[in-house]
């Protein structure tokens, strides 16, 4: 033990000090930030200065409304209207065209973001066109169309002799709020997006723990094969010592980095104010992924210890990577069923029970039943993964040149 | 004391080792000879349990390995190498902790060892900023650091500028003063005949000589020839009373035919050669190698 002890220590701290772990450290979550949140973040961020987009109005008639509009429901943080109409008069087809041909100028001279052209009478026609250099504003895009349908009922409504204040009545704007039920029977007030980028989130920081971890752990053993230190140590220690104290000691690592990962992530919600997931989940989710850890080092060091050049190594990771992409194909399709029978057939094949439980667990709590059940089977299949890891190990550790086939590795896993 | 008994280990179809056994005594210095592929590695590797053997015994003071005795033992592998990127002091000490040696002490017998090896100043270095020759010294260092009782050497003159021989050599004899059972394995016939007190002779994973160098070198008795000429020495070596021979420019080391002696051997060469020194010896571990292993006549091949 206490030599699986100096392996441990070795590689965690050789490897806490090594760039590839401080890189992966702070990369990652920069990585996770950038791909989830980062985009919806700039999408939702306020306009700073407004922005002016042209209007053809030949009926002359939805301009002036359509700007009252804007006005009251689109503002910039310091008060002032979002969005500035601005008119363009154009009665015939001629002058729609020509006013078609000055706004495009301006648009090209960066005075105008984009212009409207609407039909001759809304009544009949209610098709209508927006014109500009960038037609990726989402945000504006959008704003515009909802005033428009918002507009274009009420004035056909009008039309028809409804009383204004009637239509002002049925068109009012609908107020949806989700309310989390938790099994407790608390309720608790939950913005989708945030148990969409929790769940996404704890997903996204197993599957990069992983796949740094296993990729270090596989590099090290390629680096003691190639520079034939693993002969030093296999003289000084038994194999079970050896392996067991690079488990430990990638675990540690593992800890390590979710530790912090974890502090980054009660900042960021301190800081917002708001509860990414209870304490009771947390410890939970925690649990999965330390078995789920240890699962996966036993199989990268079943998969690394046989290899013996960079190329294998390479292919191997990439196999494991795939593996490990898989829940994140089903992710969002658990995430809208989470009591679905697929997400409780995936909660059960060890390889993927913690990633799935890292989305429903924000998501939904799971029957304790289900939680208790599948951690038993990711137990036993982690014990049983490192007892496995632990033959071919010790065989294929000290194995150079061709690495065995499939069948082979199964006849030294079978062996007494 | 090691003894090894009737080690076999195959693998798939090939037989590596094949009933090797022997004995390296306490205080002794133990050649592991052979030519390449001759099961030299396996056999070391077998005696450190980094391979089970087929079948065989190995015992280390009469116990079979355990945990004690792996930290009494010291291995230098012959393909070298050390972790690149870390830190020279806590490469080393990481590998004596494994051999159960304190922080503390593994730094102070560190930098006892590298002043000793010329290497203080890259005391606080990465691994990577020693040369190659550095880091085999680094390597040695870290085989002998925890003052192993037995230590098993797979070439460990290899790669070694002449100084750096002397001095491993100095720390052998250093070594087996101080009573340690040292086996070294080399193909460097004059190392191990300066060197050792017996040998261990492996061709084709069985063992082909074993016993003391005095005694074997008793037994070939003194029917080696020393000749040193001028002239072409080529038809030395078709000799029929030759046994084995290696013919240099103007140098040759002969094994002759059973009980042929001196003067009879004399009758055949004179007039052929113009003959500068003549001297009947014992012959040297180089001519009983390529005698055993080849039993054959080389022109020239010399000791590789």
């Amino acid at each position: 033990m206490r030599k699986a002890l100096a392996v441990a220590r070795w590689e965690y701290v050789e490897k806490v000090k090594s760039k590839a772990f401080l890189i992966s450290l702070l990369l990652t979550p920069l990585i996770m930030l950038g791909m989830g949140i980062l985009p919806t973040l700039l999408a939702t961020r306020p306009d700073t200065t407004a922005q002016i987009v042209g209007i053809i109005d030949p009926s002359g008639e939805i301009a002036l409304p359509l700007s009252e509009y804007l006005d009251a429901h689109y503002k910039l943080p310091d008060g002032n209207p979002n969005y500035v109409l601005r008119k363009f008069s154009a009665g015939t087809a001629d002058e729609v065209a020509a006013a078609k041909h000055r706004a495009d100028m301006l648009i090209l001279d960066d005075q105008l973001e984009g212009y409207l052209v609407l039909g001759k009478s809304y009544l009949n026609d209610t098709a209508f066109e927006y014109h500009a250099q960038n037609v990726g504003n989402v945000k504006l895009i959008e704003r515009m169309n909802h005033a428009m349908r918002d507009l274009l009922v009420r004035k056909k409504l009008e039309a028809r002799g409804y009383d204004t204040s009637i239509i002002r009545d049925l068109s009012s704007e609908v107020d949806m709020k989700t309310i989390k039920l938790a099994k407790s029977g608390q309720e608790e007030e939950s913005a989708v997006e945030r148990v969409f980028f929790t769940a996404y989130g704890f997903m996204m920081m197993m599957f990069f723990l992983i796949i740094t971890s296993g990729q270090i752990l596989v590099r090290s053993m390629l680096e003691e094969k190639s520079n034939r230190v693993v002969e030093i140590l296999i003289s000084s220690c038994t194999a079970n010592q050896l392996m067991a104290g690079k488990v430990i000691g990638l675990s540690l690592l593992g800890l390590t980095q979710m530790g912090l990962w974890g502090v980054i992530g009660i900042a960021i919600s301190l800081k917002m104010a708001i509860t990414l997931i209870s304490l009771p989940s947390a410890g939970l989710l925690f649990l999965y992924f330390i078995f789920g850890y240890l699962f996966f080092a036993a199989v990268f060091i079943a998969a690394g210890a046989p290899v013996s050049t960079e190329q294998e190594a390479q292919q191997i990771n990439s196999y494991l990577v795939i593996l490990l992409i898989l829940p994140v194909m089903f992710a969002f399709t658990i995430m809208q069923n989470p009591n679905s029978t697929l997400s409780h057939v995936l909660t059960f094949i060890p390889f993927l029970t913690p990633t799935m439980m890292a989305i429903r667990i924000p998501v939904q709590m799971p029957s304790e039943l289900e939680i208790a059940g599948s951690l038993i089977v990711l137990i036993l299949f982690a014990f049983g993964a490192i007892w496995m890891a632990g033959k071919i190990f010790r065989t294929t550790i000290l194995l150079y040149g061709k690495r065995p086939s499939l069948r082979e590795l199964l006849v030294i896993v079978r062996a007494k | 004391m090691l003894t090894v008994a009737h080690l076999r280990k195959v693998y798939s179809t090939v037989v590596a080792v094949d009933d090797v056994s022997l004995q390296a005594k306490k205080g002794e210095i133990l050649g592991l000879l052979g030519p390449n592929g001759a099961g030299k590695t396996t056999t070391i590797r077998t005696v450190l349990n980094m391979i089970t053997p087929d079948s065989g015994m190995i015992l280390f003071n009469g116990k079979p390995i355990d945990e004690s005795i792996q930290n009494s033992i010291g291995y230098l592998p012959e393909e070298r190498g050390l972790y690149r990127k870390n830190k020279l002091l806590h490469t080393i000490q990481y590998f004596a902790s494994l051999k159960g040696i304190s922080a503390a002490e593994s730094k102070r017998r560190a930098y006892d060892w590298l002043k000793r090896f010329d290497l203080l100043s890259y005391y606080q270095q990465k691994v990577e900023a020693l040369s190659k020759g550095n880091q085999q010294k680094v390597q040695f260092i870290i085989s002998i650091l925890h003052d192993p009782e037995f230590v098993i050497l797979d070439e460990p003159f290899s790669g070694l500028d002449p100084i750096n021989q002397i001095l491993l050599k100095d720390i052998l004899l250093e070594l087996k003063q101080k009573g340690k059972t040292i086996i070294f394995s080399t193909h460097q016939m004059d190392q191990a005949e300066k060197l050792c007190d017996a040998i261990c002779l492996i061709n084709k994973g069985r063992v082909v000589l074993e016993g003391e160098i005095a005694e074997i070198k008793n037994r070939y008795g003194k029917n080696s020839v020393m000749l040193e000429f001028d002239g072409d020495g080529k038809f030395l070596s078709t000799l029929p009373s030759v046994h084995t021979a290696q013919v240099f420019e103007n140098y040759a080391e002969l094994i002759l035919r059973d009980n042929l002696k001196a003067p009879q051997f004399l009758r055949e060469i004179v007039g052929k050669l113009e003959i500068r020194k003549f001297e009947m010896t014992q012959p040297s571990l180089n001519a009983i190698f390529l005698d055993v292993v080849g039993g054959r006549r080389t022109n020239g091949e010399g000791a590789s």
